[in-house]
């Protein structure tokens, strides 16, 4: 280290360390070994290659996926200094060596051909290319050390970070004195995260599908848009072995999970929460379940729900309600979950907590849900977003609250819904700061975009926001060297701001990788691996992980009492809109990607483009058919859109799925399909505050499209959707699969 | 095998598998799909075209019946044992799923119709495609009970991979050019390296050295691969397990519940992959 000399505890805190025991200081010499990595880099003829390069050969290394936040870990294969293909890294304790489409499809994020390749600065309507001593020279002036920029008036909105770019950011933020920090992703936890800290003390515990007997779902989409798609995906396949579990899916239109449930049942949107006390009445009622454990404040809300009641409200007849009580007591341990189409009401915490109060009766908490205990490097943990952070972020900047903000890894002007008027309170802010790989519709917005390289060029480490029974730091390693050398990564784009912040503390580091080397020669004893420090670093890159256990705690289970409001009808906008989330497109950061736009939508087929889903009564009702026009119309305006008829979404519900509509995104994004995070009305969790992605009434007409192009046609792949008769899917009992292959 | 080969054996590469087979053969691949652990994501089929060049076809070629999906998902809304299902409001039991890729039949239609022998099968008991002799007739296709070839319309390469997705594209196997029949090939590539690494170090293909994409990607599990005629890989002991042989067109099974079934076998292609019923409470 150089420059000033820094107390050991603040050089802890540099390093990401902080809060994590004891740390000795080691000798801090750099390996003596020049590799690529150290930015040592010599042209040499395939003739003599490098002792590890095989020409014809691949070599797997191993990294860490970016493409949601769940940090599978990834082994890349190179070839010729080209990545080839990544697969699942069967160490990672998330994804066991496994992948889903988007992390299958992330080599298309690193190749795809609308990537930024210069920093970009806006001059007057337009952003025009600039050098990295332009674009910084204009960052430096307007967010240095001497534009006079102080407090929270500098603000950072992004999505999900964790790791060392987020010990980076926050040191950053730290330089302002501001705590500004709006952390946006659609797809969160954000109301099941305070009900779990409010029944059971943490905001994520651990879930064992795996040890499961059987799961009732609220509408969780575990298996699709979830926290960890792949570890649940993992679980899910021990579940379905014999003896096997049984999975009750209960949501407004069907999901990837609700697909694959044995029930699967739409409740009316915003009752799943009178559901699960109508279930707890039969447990309490027909199972002389014990509610001792209950609060009596709780007991009295359950009493309140008789079953005949929950089924009016809910619409589920009083068989199913029994049936479900039926099998979760009879399949003890059993797990109860919630996900965004049941707390995406105004209601949504309500619901959250109901379904946690069953986990509680049936005796749940501790079996199949269990603490993740105090994280081994809190500095390091992801800081996980949500959509209320976005509305705040609005709101400071209409009000003038900020002098710059930096965007990264989220696409507000994209995904805010047109009630927030976001792109105009964006425009509020005088300098508006973009790290990007792509132009999308929110860097579109901006004044100088900084662009990053792909994750598969870059350094870092992450922190699952989901974390499984093993926490690790997920280690991200470069793969291959940039295809745009004017390119650079997150780590080094943090890095270079804060030289600007500053520089006593981190003009020592050359480059992000030689800060995270440091780091990691600094890891407190208590986690290094490997004896000598080489060692150790060795062993964290081909593994692409260090555990991180951290200190075991115990869950509460002090459920809390909610009530529901009565369902309301709503005369001028009968229906209601279901923005589903799908794995694939996810929030739609995947649009651009040509592989997954050309995947067949897991449920409804249609490739390329956006739908509708209706059931077949309300289809009939308007007279419409697969391929036809409706119009979805809220308070907050109308989209047009062809759909999809089938069975798997409850007749007063309109599905639309997020992810198209772009309009300003690449060449495979662009212009395609409809968004319908567009029209959501302005409602929000009361206990919470996050947007209520569920909770938008609509009406809904048929449109006249006479000869439709191409791009408004529906494109769906297969012809047939039934069998008829052939035994191309096939089905046994679960009575005879537990008999013959139970043993 | 040369064509001259092709030629003067004829009989003997047109020979079904109920006359004793057409071939030595030196391996017998096969794969198990598990359709009670298949949850129908799709992560397969996105494995398939980054390890096999398949090209994306855009929007109004895919309306066309053009995509090249080598592996595709299809989903039903019905079973032939769930009954009655027209009559409920709703889909209760949720879809079934059915990833689909080439059946490598041992008996395969899609040969004998070939003009020029560019389809064939090889001692790995494969479909084999040769690409180069390939001149486009699509009689295979209009063959397959499957409908798991693709033809190559257009020339995607000219589309499918702008600058620099192109960088992408596995150089062990080639890309394919207009005219020419494709379907998938068990990832032959990946057979090849196998068994090269094998016979270098002067050992036998083990069970587990060939991992095909879709398989290696699935979240659940759900894809098994591997060689029959091991007798100790998990593709035979589960082929036993479910009393499904190869060489019938129907199975004769001591324990009718064991789950093991193969598409279309009563048609006598003899597939080489074996599916397991999906499993349902009632």
């Amino acid at each position: 280290m150089s420059g000033k000399e820094i107390d050991r505890r603040s050089f802890l805190k540099v390093m990401g360390w902080s809060g994590a025991g004891a740390a000795t200081l080691s000798g801090c010499d750099l390996p003596t070994t020049v590799t690529i990595e150290e930015g040592k880099e010599t042209v040499v003829s395939y003739l003599m290659p490098e002792e590890y390069v095989i020409p014809g050969q691949g070599v797997w290394y191993a990294s860490t996926c970016q493409q949601c936040s769940a940090a599978c870990g990834v082994h890349g294969r190179v070839r010729e200094g080209r990545l080839l293909k990544v697969e699942g890294n069967p160490s990672s304790p998330i994804g066991r060596g496994k992948l889903c489409n988007m992390g299958q499809a992330s080599l298309q994020a690193h190749y795809n051909p609308d990537r930024l390749k210069k920093p970009l600065l806006r001059k007057g309507a337009e952003l025009q290319e600039a050098t990295w001593e332009e674009a910084l020279k204009y960052i430096e002036e307007r967010a240095g050390k001497k534009s006079g920029v102080q407090g929270n008036r500098a603000a950072w909105l992004t999505g999900n970070v964790s790791g060392h770019q987020a010990v980076l950011l926050q040191a950053h933020m730290d330089s302002f004195g501001s705590i500004s920090h709006y952390v946006h992703e659609l797809i969160n936890t954000a109301v099941s995260g305070l009900a779990n800290k409010d029944v059971l003390g943490e905001v994520q515990p651990v879930y064992h599908l795996d040890k499961a007997k059987a799961v009732l779902s609220l509408g969780a989409d575990f298996l699709g848009a979830s926290t960890s798609p792949v570890h649940f995906a993992t679980q899910y396949a021990s579940f379905r072995e014999a003896p096997r579990g049984v999975l009750i899916q209960v949501e407004p239109s069907m999901s990837l999970t609700g697909a694959n449930a044995d029930l699967w049942i739409p409740a009316r949107p915003g009752t799943e929460g009178v559901l699960a006390m109508g279930i707890a009445n039969a447990l309490i009622g027909q199972h002389g379940v014990s509610a001792a454990n209950l609060p009596a404040g709780v007991k009295q809300a359950i009493d309140g729900y008789g079953i005949d009641r929950a089924a009016d409200i809910t619409g589920v007849p009083r068989t199913q309600i029994e049936a479900i009580a039926k099998t979760l007591k009879e399949r003890a341990p059993s797990l109860v979950l919630t996900g965004a189409s049941a707390e995406g009401h105004a209601h949504g915490y309500n619901i959250a907590a109901a379904a946690l109060m069953l986990n509680v009766l049936l005796g749940n908490v501790g079996q199949t849900i269990t603490s993740s205990g105090d994280p081994a490097f809190p500095q390091l943990a992801a800081r996980a977003g949500n959509t209320r952070d976005l509305f705040a972020f609005a709101e400071g900047a209409d009000k003038g609250a900020f002098d710059v903000v930096f965007m990264w890894g989220t696409n507000p002007v994209y995904t805010a819904p047109a009630f927030l008027n976001f792109e105009d309170k964006l425009s509020k802010v005088p300098v508006k700061v973009a790290f990007a790989m792509y132009r999308d519709e929110t860097v579109a917005k901006a004044d100088v975009v900084l662009p990053l390289s792909s994750p598969y060029e870059s350094w870092g480490t992450h922190l699952a926001a989901y974390n499984s029974d093993e926490p690790t730091v997920a280690v991200q390693q470069p793969l291959m060297q940039p295809i745009y050398p004017d390119t650079k990564s997150v780590g080094d784009v943090l890095l270079a701001l804060l030289k600007m912040r500053e520089p006593n503390t981190y003009s020592a580091f050359n480059d992000y990788y030689a800060y995270l080397r440091k780091a990691f020669s600094e890891l407190p004893a208590t986690h290094k691996v490997g004896g000598s420090d080489d060692a150790m670093w060795v062993q964290s890159l081909q593994r692409a992980l260090l555990a991180a256990k951290g200190t075991p705690k115990e869950l509460s289970a002090k459920p809390v009492a909610v009530d529901f409001p009565a369902y309301e009808k709503d005369a001028a906008y009968p229906m209601h809109l279901a923005p589903a989330a799908r794995l694939g497109m996810w929030d739609g950061r995947n649009a651009n990607l040509p592989w997954l736009q050309e995947q067949p939508d897991q449920i409804s087929k249609v490739v390329w483009g956006s739908w509708a889903e209706l059931h077949p009564k309300t289809a009939d009702r308007l007279g419409v058919k697969n391929g036809d026009y409706i119009s979805v119309t809220s308070a907050q305006g109308s989209i047009e859109v062809p759909v999809y008829v089938y069975r798997g979404v409850h007749p007063d519900v309109v599905a639309v799925p997020i992810g198209q509509g772009h309009t300003d995104y690449g060449r495979y994004a662009t212009g395609r399909g409809v968004n319908p995070l567009k029209v959501l009305s302005q409602v929000t969790d009361g206990k919470t505050g996050e947007l209520a992605l569920y909770a938008t009434r609509v009406k809904v007409a048929k449109v006249e499209k006479k000869k439709p192009g191409i791009n408004e046609l529906m494109v769906r792949f297969g012809g047939s959707e039934s069998q008829v008769g052939r035994k191309l899917v096939a089905s046994v009992t679960a009575d005879s699969f537990n008999r013959t292959e139970g043993a | 095998m040369s064509l001259q080969n092709i030629l003067n054996n004829w009989d003997k590469y047109r020979k079904g598998h109920e006359a004793g087979g057409h071939h030595v053969y030196e391996h017998m691949w096969s794969m198990v799909i598990d359709l009670n652990k298949c949850i129908g994501c799709g992560a397969c089929s996105v494995a398939c075209y980054a390890e096999n060049n398949l090209a994306v076809v855009g929007k109004d070629r895919f309306e066309k019946g053009q995509a090249m999906h080598w592996l595709r998902i299809e989903r039903y809304w019905d079973e032939p044992n769930l009954k009655p299902t027209a009559s409920d409001e709703f889909q209760q039991h949720g879809a079934s799923f059915l990833p689909m890729m080439c059946q490598q039949c041992n008996a395969a239609t899609c040969e004998p119709v070939c003009p020029v022998a560019a389809t064939y099968h090889t001692p790995d008991g494969l479909n084999a495609q040769v690409y180069n002799r390939c001149i486009g007739s699509r009689y295979c296709s209009n063959n397959c009970p499957y409908r798991l070839r693709y033809f190559n319309f257009y020339s995607f390469y000219e589309t499918s991979w702008p600058e620099p997705l192109n960088l992408q594209l596995n150089p062990d196997l080639s890309v394919r050019d207009k005219g020419v029949m494709e379907k998938c090939t068990f990832c032959v590539q990946r057979i090849r390296t196998a068994k090269d690494t094998a016979r270098r170090e002067g050992r036998k293909v083990r069970d587990g050295d060939v991992q095909t994409a879709c398989q290696q990607s699935c979240p659940t599990t759900a894809i098994v691969f591997g060689d029959m005629l091991d007798p100790e890989s998990r593709v035979t002991k589960l082929w036993k397990a479910h009393e499904v042989e190869l060489g019938k067109t129907a199975q004769h099974k001591q324990h009718p519940e064991k789950r093991g079934y193969r598409i279309f076998e009563g048609l006598n292609t003899d597939p080489c992959v074996m599916y397991l019923e999906r499993v349902r409470e009632v």
